[in-house]
């Protein structure tokens, strides 16, 4: 604003010029000014230059902004709350240089062109000195015509607009010049020359207010910054370091009972007693020293004496009366002193306790009355009394009513009390009672049962009767029935004859029933005979591959038996050089059952004999069907089945000739088969592969010609599948392609690795990055190592797991405190203690955003 | 010749070595607690997540550098090895010669037990290896401590079992048997029957999950939970009988063995095989897997072991000559084929690939039923048709045990905390996935289907509906006229309607732009920076 302001000025000073050249005859501005005010005689030619070069040297910065009245000092409206107005202003005894301005001349007039601007105001005075109207002088500034209002031409008593305005101001040059020439004019001009040094006599134009501002924003945000600026390192430390400490050391008070105890002081009277006497020096001091000094402390007085003498005495004798009146009551022999008496220890409590029977008649009266408060409340202050005496407080105030009040709850409590004793009594008796049951029929059971089971199924038997009416008189319903019942029929007296059959067998054993109830099939009289051989058929058949079985047909008790010999044959020619016994096989476990392998086996031998050979063959055929039914290839299970059955044969060479027998050679086919096993395998890992690939990227269909769809006439039947479906499909088997391409086993033939999401493991995945993290490579790269104890040593490990703000509970956390920090020091966590300052980390960032947002 | 089993003595042989030396080794084991490297932080744009990172790798570093320096200097024992001067070679040393030459104490655990009975037998190391439980083909179940080679209790079952394995610990073991399988405590009692999944060929105990894992005859896979006792799946996998099943020590997926030649890996929670690997042109006869989970072996009848990189799924290695019945892995890498009599160990030494590293021969008709090694011993056991053996391998077994991880001479009062901390830190079964390291990280993502036109048309319905039911707000006077609502209500409608055609195009260019990244994705790394961006 400064430049634009002396550009004006320039201009003002210019057109002086211009007008003065024009128009000869003309007076400079300042020197009408002078004639008007001063009423002095015209001055030469010379003493007008000298008055506008001093005019020219300040024209410039005599310019007098009038600022206009901000909105809320104006007070035209109430819309601003009043203040105090902190801008600069003019000291009152200032004298503005004695020029009467417009404001005091025409103040109504001024009002209006308050607002007005520097270019009005300078055409204004273009137009006075030149007396052109001023549409001359606007040319790019002004459009707004100015009325020219100066009536009357200018005079000593008709000063200018200019002059009105302090447009040109007198200065002391002006004042001196007609003195030029006088005797004491050298002297009066250096005392003004010399003022003119010493004082700042010309105030500058103040700067608009928003320019103002800015100026001050700048100069405050120099200073903010500045100030700001020292706590950025600070900060910056902060706010990297990993963890930020607040446990200085602080005094969080008492820590011990002692030194809570050191700071007791004494308030009540009897606590100053105390403390009167513990404290006493000569008590302490005795203490201190030996005991006598403690006798002589300790001395009773006589009345003291006296008075516990009496208290002991009476004590005594109130015993011995009591005594005495026990032994009497003890002896009284009366029948009806003792009914009494009786009574009442029935009715007390503790009768209670003595007798059963009457501690539960006690315990069920107890009940109803439990139930009855239960039910009533009677006694919860539930009544009218007592709720008058609550609702008015009286029970506050007085303490019988209090009492009295505080007595009915506790007789509520007591009698809505739970009573655990007769519960637990009876369910025990229940509880007996199913003993006694079960314990009763225990040893008829099995008897009873058949019995029951028999009477229920003859019932049965008897009762199917044909319903003669409704859905059921069908005639295939009926059928359907009859069918029905005779089976059930059937099946009943099937399990009659069984229930017979157990009744015949006694229940002697209770076992054996159970066992029977599985092979009903088999009947009674088989059953009894080859139970092994039964079993060891079943298991032939189940499990072909498991000729070493039949160990369980060899009977615990025999096993038993022959450890219990524990004959010493130990098998020592199969021993190798590098066998160790001495400490190994001399174990006397693993010797004894060695023994008791020889001896098992050699028994099942015997008893499985010839008749196992048949069975071993039977076996064998069957097994070759199954297995290849098992396996597709049929090469995989006969393998597995050869080498079993081989290390069986190898295992049983010593001791099973039996199992030999039983090899059978293979058919031919199934030597090839075996043979040419792997050829295969290969093209059908690779028809997986191509069928799990068609399963997890899918190809897509080939667009084809549906007869009567779109080939009607001939044309379509030329122009075949339509364009746009042909380009579809391209690029689908394009994705399709890239799909197949994108997978990690495109390039391995020989593996196939599925890629069907497990929706149960992602769960264990993020879905999003986590918050500060941006990039997928860093989050995991910053995941990979592991930071609990077992994956870390435990001098790192308290580093490596350290929350982000270590604090002491209780401690509380003063503002941030200004420090010097070193900006290249880095971070040191290592020594937490070295910088236990208080500082918080949230509060400055905060402060350090503001001032960067500024 | 010289050989050494585990030293349990450290001061006896420190040289001063070479410090550049020392730094390598720090380094290298640095590495391997690093568990990879950190992310790029120069690409982040956030300051503070920067700062923080760089922290917090910075403690990593520092984690594994102390990890480093512990397992450098503080692990008391050094593993075993096998030396041999000139034209020795390691497999010509039997076992005779190495009892020659280790302390008395290794002696004892080179022995053979003759049961020729009720074998072939079948093998099982609790974590620790204190405990060896022993299942004999025909119901002989005898469970052992090998600290002091006392027998703590043997059962005859009466009925042929075909597995034992244990459980979390040596208080429970479980075997299978004829129709059922069992559990049984240490003291031999019958504690469960497990009825549900049939005669069971093959049991494994997950010992991370609890999940005891078995495949039945007719070749159903059936995980069950053992602390709650609900079987937490029973998959069908569809390939016949099998009774090759171990299980990856890494990640617990289970893999089958099938008789086409194909590898199957299983988790409890989907229904489909994870992987299925073509690996032999013959029937595979068994499996084992290296305990960092990264090597698989596997062999088949036509006499040909192979060794499989599990990261890529790629063969790395063939070893010709020798079908393995029974294949395993020792906790240091060491891997023992047994086939016939014949017991053979490979070793990895050189890092060139698994080559011979011991023989050892069984007396002639013993047929090798099972091979174990024993953890953190030098011992392998042979289960076989006559009884089992023990034989010394040097270098087999981890040396330094941790206590937290297994300890070998545990008290009752530190099983019984164990047995908490294991319950507690329980994994659920759906944790079973190929990367467990990928657990927390992001979802994949997965391809969503074109929405059908059908849909599209119900939405742009729904779409309408909403539009036409908002409820206009009572503007001031003059803008709630009648007119005014209503049109503003069409123009409402208008815009709904207009969205769904403008989102079909938008689709489509989603779509482009779902190709090109696909291009780019598929490009190696050092070249997608030449993929076309749109």
């Amino acid at each position: 604003m400064g430049g634009g302001l002396k550009r004006k000025s320039s201009s003002s000073s210019k057109s002086l010029a211009k007008s003065k050249k024009k128009k000869g005859p003309h007076l400079p501005n300042s020197i009408l000014k002078v004639i008007a005010n001063q009423k002095r005689p015209l001055n030469s030619d010379e003493e007008d230059d000298d008055a506008i070069d001093s005019d020219d040297e300040h024209g410039g910065d005599l310019y007098e902004y009038e600022e206009g009245v901000p909105e809320e000092e104006s007070r035209k409206n109430n819309r601003y709350d009043r203040h105090d107005n902190y801008d600069y202003e003019l000291p009152e005894d200032f004298e503005d240089e004695n020029v009467e301005s417009e404001d005091d001349v025409n103040s109504e007039n001024d009002e209006e062109v308050e607002g007005d601007d520097d270019d009005d105001r300078h055409t204004r005075m273009l137009q006075s000195l030149t007396g052109m109207p001023s549409a001359a002088f606007e040319g790019d500034s002004k459009s707004k015509p100015v009325l020219f209002t100066e009536a009357y031409p200018e005079g000593e008593f008709n000063p200018t607009r200019d002059v009105l305005e302090g447009k040109n101001v007198l200065t002391e040059e002006d004042f001196l010049a007609p003195l030029k020439g006088t005797p004491g004019y050298q002297k009066t001009s250096k005392q003004i020359a010399r003022m003119q040094k010493g004082t700042k006599h010309v105030v500058h134009a103040p700067l608009p207010k928003p320019e103002r501002e800015r100026l001050e924003r700048k100069a405050v945000k120099g200073i903010v910054d500045e100030e700001f600026g020292k706590w950025v390192h600070l900060v910056k430390k902060n706010r990297e370091a990993p963890t930020v400490y607040f446990n200085k050391e602080v005094n969080l008070g008492y820590s011990t009972v002692s030194a809570i105890a050191s700071d007791f002081q004494p308030r009540t009277e009897f606590e100053k007693k105390m403390a009167s006497v513990l404290n006493d020096s000569e008590v302490t001091e005795a203490h201190r020293d030996d005991g006598a000094r403690l006798l002589e402390l300790n001395e009773v007085s006589m009345e003291d004496h006296i008075k516990d003498r009496n208290h002991i005495a009476k004590m005594r004798s109130l015993l011995f009366r009591h005594e005495v009146k026990s032994k009497r009551i003890k002896k009284i022999k009366s029948k009806t002193y003792h009914r009494l008496k009786n009574k009442d220890l029935k009715n007390s409590s503790l009768g209670a306790l003595m007798d059963p029977e009457m501690a539960k008649e006690e315990a069920m009266r107890q009940e109803a009355r439990r139930v009855e408060e239960r039910m009533t409340l009677k006694h919860k202050n539930t009544g009218k009394w007592a709720k008058r005496m609550i609702s008015r407080g009286l029970n506050v105030k007085y303490d019988g009513t209090k009492a009295a009040i505080a007595e009915q709850l506790q007789m509520n409590a007591s009698l809505s009390r739970k009573m655990n004793s007769m519960r637990d009594g009876s369910s025990s008796d229940e509880s007996e009672d199913e003993e006694e049951l079960n314990d009763g029929s225990d040893e008829d059971t099995p008897s009873r049962l058949i019995a029951k089971a028999k009477e229920k199924t003859l019932k049965a038997l008897e009762d199917d009767e044909v319903p003669n009416s409704g859905l059921m008189s069908l005639p295939f319903m009926a059928r359907a029935m009859k069918k029905k019942n005779e089976e059930a029929n059937e099946e009943a007296k099937r399990a009659l004859e069984e229930y017979e059959e157990w009744e015949n067998a006694g229940g002697e054993n209770s076992k054996k029933p159970v066992e029977v109830s599985g092979r009903r099939a088999f009947g009674a009289t088989a059953k009894v005979e080859a139970p092994k051989e039964s079993r060891k058929d079943s298991d032939n058949f189940y499990d072909n591959s498991d000729s070493d079985n039949d160990m369980a047909g060899v009977e615990d008790n025999d096993m038993k038996a022959v450890r219990d010999t524990a004959s010493p044959a130990r098998n020592t020619g199969t021993m190798t050089d590098t066998e160790k016994f001495d400490d190994v096989v001399g174990n006397p476990a693993s010797t004894t059952t060695f023994d008791v392998a020889m001896f098992a086996s050699g028994s099942w031998k015997k008893m499985t004999g010839g008749k196992n050979t048949e069975s071993k063959k039977a076996s064998k055929k069957t097994r070759v069907p199954i297995s290849q039914a098992q396996d597709k290839k049929g090469s995989r299970d006969d393998g597995s089945e050869d080498s079993e059955s081989e290390a069986e044969r190898m295992v049983d060479g010593v001791l099973t000739s039996a199992s030999k027998e039983t090899f059978e050679i293979p058919s031919q086919e199934e030597i090839i088969n075996r043979a040419f096993a792997g050829d295969d395998v290969l093209d059908e890992f690779e028809k997986d592969k191509e069928e799990v690939l068609n399963q997890e990227v899918p190809k897509p269909e080939k667009p084809v010609l549906v007869p009567g769809w779109g080939n009607w006439t001939n044309i379509q039947r030329k122009i075949g599948i339509s364009k746009h479906e042909l380009q579809k499909h391209e690029a689908e088997k394009k994705e399709w392609e890239q799909g197949l391409k994108k997978r990690k086993d495109a390039r391995l033939n020989h593996v196939i690795i599925s890629e069907k999401v497990d929706k149960k493991a992602e769960k264990l995945h993020t879905t999003t990055l986590p918050y500060p993290y941006t990039s997928r490579e860093v989050f995991e790269n910053s995941m990979r190592m592991p930071i609990g104890p077992e994956f870390n040593p435990s001098t790192i490990l308290a580093e490596l797991n350290r929350p982000e703000v270590v604090k002491k509970t209780g401690v509380i956390i003063k503002p941030v405190k200004f420090e010097e920090v070193n900006p290249n020091d880095e971070v040191d966590d290592e020594h937490p203690r070295n910088h236990q300052k208080q500082r918080t980390k949230k509060k400055t960032s905060k402060r350090q955003g503001k001032v960067k947002s500024k | 010749m010289e050989v050494a089993l585990e030293d349990n003595n450290p001061m006896e042989k420190v040289l001063p070595p070479d410090e550049q030396e020392i730094d390598v080794e720090l380094e290298a084991k640095e590495k391997k607690y690093l568990r990879g490297e950190g992310a790029n932080l120069e690409t982040l744009k956030d300051k503070k997540l920067k700062t923080q990172l760089a922290s917090r790798e910075k403690l990593y570093g520092k984690s594994a550098k102390a990890a480093a320096k512990i397992e450098k200097w503080l692990l008391p024992a050094s593993a075993g090895y096998l030396e041999t001067d000139g034209l020795e070679k390691t497999w010509r040393i039997n076992q005779t010669d190495i009892a020659k030459e280790v302390d008395k104490l290794s002696t004892r655990n080179q022995y053979d037990i003759v049961l020729p009975d009720f074998g072939p037998y079948k093998l099982d190391f609790t974590a620790s290896g204190r405990h060896m439980l022993a299942g004999g083909r025909k119901g002989h179940l005898a469970l052992v401590d090998m600290m002091n080679m006392n027998l703590i209790k043997e059962i005859q079952v009466g009925e042929t079992v075909r597995d034992v394995a244990f459980l979390h610990n040596d208080q429970f073991f479980a075997a299978a048997q004829k129709k059922y399988s069992y559990i049984y405590s240490r003291d031999g009692t019958e504690l469960h029957c497990l009825k549900e999944r049939g005669s069971v060929a093959r049991l494994r105990f997950l010992k991370n999950h609890f999940l005891l894992a078995s495949i039945n005859k007719i070749g159903q896979l059936h995980y069950q939970d053992v602390t709650y006792g609900n079987m937490v799946a029973s998959i069908r996998t569809g390939k016949g009988r099998t009774d090759v099943m171990e299980v990856n020590p890494y990640n617990g997926v289970v893999a089958l063995g099938h008789s086409g030649g194909t590898v199957t890996m299983w988790k409890p929670t989907s229904q489909v095989p994870l992987v299925q690997m073509h690996c032999h042109p013959g029937p595979v006869s068994s499996v084992a897997f290296h305990p960092n989970g990264h090597l698989m072996a596997t062999s088949g009848k036509e006499r040909k072991v192979k060794i499989w990189d599990l990261r890529k799924f790629e063969e790395i290695q063939t070893i010709h000559g020798f079908h393995a019945k029974t294949l395993s892995f020792s906790q240091k890498g060491l891997l023992a084929a047994g086939t016939g009599s014949f017991v053979q160990v490979l070793g990895d030494s050189s890092g060139g690939g698994y080559s011979r590293y011991m023989s050892h021969s069984m007396v002639k008709g013993y047929q090798v039923e099972k091979v174990m090694f024993r953890p953190y011993e030098d011992v392998l056991g042979i289960g076989h048709s006559m009884g089992w053996s023990s034989i010394l391998i040097p270098g087999s077994g981890e040396p330094n045990f941790d206590s937290w991880v297994a300890n070998p001479f545990e008290t009752s009062k530190q099983r019984r905390e164990k047995e908490v901390h294991l319950l507690l830190d329980k994994l659920p079964p759906e944790t079973i996935m190929l990367d467990p390291s990928k657990i927390g990280a992001m979802r994949p993502s997965r391809r969503k289907d074109k929405p059908t036109r059908g849909e599209i048309e119900a939405e742009k319905e729904v779409a309408i509906e909403a539009a036409k039911s908002v409820e206009l707000k009572k503007k001031t006077k003059g803008r709630n006229k009648p007119s005014k609502r209503t049109k503003k209500k069409k123009e409402l409608v208008e815009n709904a309607k207009k969205t769904f055609p403008e989102q079909e195009h938008g689709n489509v260019a989603g779509q482009k732009r779902r190709i090109g990244e696909v291009a780019g994705a598929e490009l190696p790394t050092s070249l997608k920076r030449f993929a076309r961006k749109n």
